[in-house]
């Protein structure tokens, strides 16, 4: 530290060579005298009404034996979701249609988050009977694409639409449910699963270019893929469970 | 004006630059060793953010890892910048207040490097892995005994000073510096204790909450207070509004502050008293900080526009703002109703952040850019780089208390819904940590300015006086100004 500044180093200074934040300075004054004005006293009833409003609705009467509120008990379930069970339920079906939902992000920009297309150009996806048909017709879309004109509610649509078999089977299953769920509002039967696309791929490896509508046309309008029904409670195949009450 | 302060006398103004310059040295070694923590943390503060927000980043090395990160910074933050910088205020306020000289300034910077060696050994345990994982005491527990015990070779030489300060009233800044230099040791103590020797793994999560409370109601705030209680009517030049408000906010926290912590855990396995019992304390502390707030606002009154210029006191008011607001929302949210959604959120690390760096940190730099003038005997080299440090503190603190209530809240709820899976209540929380990120990027910014003027004091390169360094305009102006406005900036004349 530099020194320079230090006036006041030197012995005996006066104060005029002291320095200056020092010789500015006030003193320090002594505390006021007021006494308890309304503001605070009013403040202090209240903090207390609240704190002892507290106490009471909360300590539940200082028993050892009590731990958990009503505040924290978990809310109540729907009914007729039944439980943990359902819980489960909820869960798996959400997570699939949570990567569906991901993988529809590559659909958005010709068939819209809505799913409802783009008038004259792009198809909608809800209403069509193409979505609310089988699985085996979907999953050839998706996996080869389509070329020429298509008919989809009334409508005739000549774009082509771009295939998607770059997609692993996983993605390829959820984008199919979400779809069927979310916009065709399917419910049953349920889940396509991985394994049922990976069939399909292979039937359909034959098939070099893009589908045209008479040929989408001959896959029966309502057939599903073969494959296990998955539970959708667990992802297990769904025979066991489904058995399981019967044995 | 009739509340003109008398001005020192020639003997006032002797016994102040003799006092100040007994405790120069070790004051200087606290500001600028808690400056260099200040530095480290609000680095890391803003690294940690980052990987919450981004956890891939850099994936595969432990050390930077959220989990190590965090910890570290919050750590750096609490003992190496806030309670060194506090005891560095504390030590020159005792010495002001008792008027007794420091007899042993060595004593003192060996007790202060002891101090300094504790956090670092604490802060590289951590980040090895060996932290408790304990928030606000991750230090390994063979830190604990080195920690307490340099806190009490540096306390424990105010003790003398209070012995030998004059009779005559106490001021109520005596009465929070007492109280916080008994009271640390004491919780750190238990909760060591606690969570070291005694009960279940259950007791131990109280106890650490009852801790992060108290070091915050039992130290961070006194001495915050003390500071606050001694800058204002100096600056401003008028004597505390009134004694008895300030005495009951002292006396209110003492008996409550000690109560609160639970509630942080309120639904845990706990009698549910005991939660109750702390969210009513913290209802009860919030009577200390409103009759306090009040008290400075009524000492202050009518001569509010300093706050356009003493740097002192604007960092000050804005620290006891934010001590207001930090206890209402500390109180708010110890509702069952609403902690049930804010207690495991972002919020909780919001109102950290808003009690450490918004009220204690400010009030601190307030205290700082006061003191450190009259112990090097020069001023702050620039007016605009205090205010670049006030504002975009400000910012900062703005920033990260609105985004993690937000968030907060939006992430809290998300929780409370059973049929959404945990990790979708992430998700939802997961885009405000920007304003985390944001936060601490303003706040390392604001911070330069202040490292840098402190270094330049520090080498003895601060300016030469021409009159105090004010926030607003040139010193010239502002006198001008301050004399239109039938106002005196900081200490003017004598
Ligand atoms: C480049 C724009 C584009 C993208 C991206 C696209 N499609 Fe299509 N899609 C079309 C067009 C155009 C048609 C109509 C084909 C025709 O007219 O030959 C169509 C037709 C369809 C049909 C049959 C008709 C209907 O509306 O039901 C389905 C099902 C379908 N698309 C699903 C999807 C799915 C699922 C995705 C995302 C994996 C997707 N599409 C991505 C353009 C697109």
């Amino acid at each position: 530290m530099s020194e320079k500044n230090l006036d006041y180093e030197a012995e005996g200074a006066s104060v005029v060579k002291l320095h200056d934040s020092v010789r500015r300075e006030r003193i320090l004054p002594p505390s006021g005298r007021e006494p308890l004005s309304f503001g605070p006293l009013i403040l202090g009833a209240f903090v207390l009404l609240l704190g002892a409003g507290f106490l009471g609705a909360y300590g539940n009467g200082f028993k050892d034996d009590i731990f958990i509120t009503s505040y924290y008990r978990p809310e109540p379930r729907p009914a007729g979701a039944g439980g943990d069970t359902a819980a489960a339920q909820l869960t798996y079906i959400d997570k699939v249609m949570k990567d569906g939902k991901r993988v529809y992000g590559n659909c958005v920009p010709c068939h819209q988050p809505t799913g409802l297309g783009n008038p004259g150009q792009f198809p909608p996806l809800k209403g069509s009977e193409w979505t609310a048909g089988g699985t085996h017709r979907f999953a050839a879309i998706l996996l080869k694409g389509i070329n020429g004109s298509l008919k989809v509610s009334g409508q005739t649509y000549t774009l082509p639409m771009p295939p998607w078999g770059t997609l692993s089977d996983q993605d390829l299953a959820a984008v199919i449910t979400y779809v069927r769920h979310e916009f065709a509002g399917i419910e049953e039967p349920g889940i396509v699963t991985p394994e049922m696309v990976k069939a399909a791929r292979e039937e359909f490896s034959g098939q070099a270019v893009p589908w045209t509508e008479a040929e989408l046309l001959a896959i029966p309008k309502d057939e599903m893929l073969p494959g296990a029904q998955v539970d959708p409670v667990t992802g297990e195949p769904a025979g066991e469970k489904a058995e399981a009450p019967a044995q | 004006m009739s509340l003109d302060p008398q001005h020192a006398t020639a003997d006032d103004v002797r016994e102040r630059a003799a006092i100040d310059r007994s405790v120069r040295y070790p004051v200087l070694f606290f500001f600028t060793s808690a400056a260099a923590w200040l530095f480290v943390a609000t680095l890391l503060g803003f690294l940690s953010a980052v990987k919450l927000r981004v956890p891939t980043l850099w994936e595969g090395c432990e050390f930077i890892t959220y989990g190590r990160l965090f910890p570290v910074h919050m750590n750096a933050l609490l003992y190496g910048w806030a309670m060194q910088a506090g005891l560095g205020v504390m030590l020159w306020l005792t010495a002001r207040l008792t008027r007794s000289e420091c007899r042993n300034p060595v004593t003192l910077i060996a007790a202060g490097n002891v101090w300094n060696i504790a956090v670092a050994l604490g802060v590289v345990a951590v980040w090895f892995g060996a932290g408790r994982s304990l928030p606000w005491l991750d230090f390994p527990g063979w830190v604990a005994p080195l920690l307490g015990l340099s806190y009490v070779l540096i306390v424990v030489w105010l003790f003398p000073m209070f012995h030998r300060a004059r009779a005559g009233e106490i001021f109520v800044s005596e009465l929070f510096l007492l109280g916080a230099a008994v009271w640390f040791p004491w919780i750190y103590f238990s909760a060591n204790l606690v969570i070291g020797k005694g009960g279940s793994a259950t007791m131990g999560a109280g106890a650490n909450a009852w801790y992060m409370s108290n070091l915050m109601y039992f130290w961070f705030a006194p001495v915050a207070l003390a500071a606050t209680y001694y800058l204002i009517p100096k600056i401003a030049g008028r004597p505390i509004h009134s004694y008895v408000l300030a005495r009951i906010g002292f006396w209110v926290l003492a008996v409550c502050a000690g109560w609160t912590g639970f509630q942080r855990f309120a639904g845990g396995p706990f009698p549910a008293w005991m939660p109750a019992v702390g969210g009513a304390a913290a209802i009860f502390a919030l009577l200390a900080v409103l009759v306090t707030g009040w008290n400075f606002r009524e000492t202050i009154k009518g001569r509010e526009k300093l706050w356009e210029y003493s740097p002192s006191l604007r960092f000050t008011m804005f620290g006891a703002l934010m001590f207001v607001i930090f206890a209402a929302l500390n109180a708010f949210s110890s509702y069952f109703g609403v902690s049930k959604i804010l207690q495991f959120s972002h919020f909780v690390v919001g109102l950290d952040t808003l009690a450490v760096y918004g009220f204690f940190s400010m009030t601190i730099f307030g205290a700082i850019y006061y003191i450190v003038p009259r112990l090097t005997g020069t001023e702050w080299p620039s007016g605009s780089l205090i205010r670049s440090h006030f504002w975009l503190s400000a910012y900062g603190i703005a920033t990260v208390v609105v985004t993690m209530l937000v968030g907060g809240i939006a992430q809290g709820g998300a929780i409370q819904q059973w049929n959404l899976g945990f990790g979708r209540s992430v998700e939802i929380g997961n885009p405000w940590i920007v304003g985390r990120i944001v936060a601490w990027l303003l706040i390392a910014f604001s911070n330069l300015g202040f490292f840098y003027q402190l270094a330049l004091m520090f080498l003895g390169r601060g300016r030469a006086s021409d009159g105090p360094t004010l926030i607003h305009k040139k010193p010239g102006e502002a006198a001008s100004a301050e004399a239109a406005a039938g106002l005196e900036p900081e200490g003017a004349g004598v």
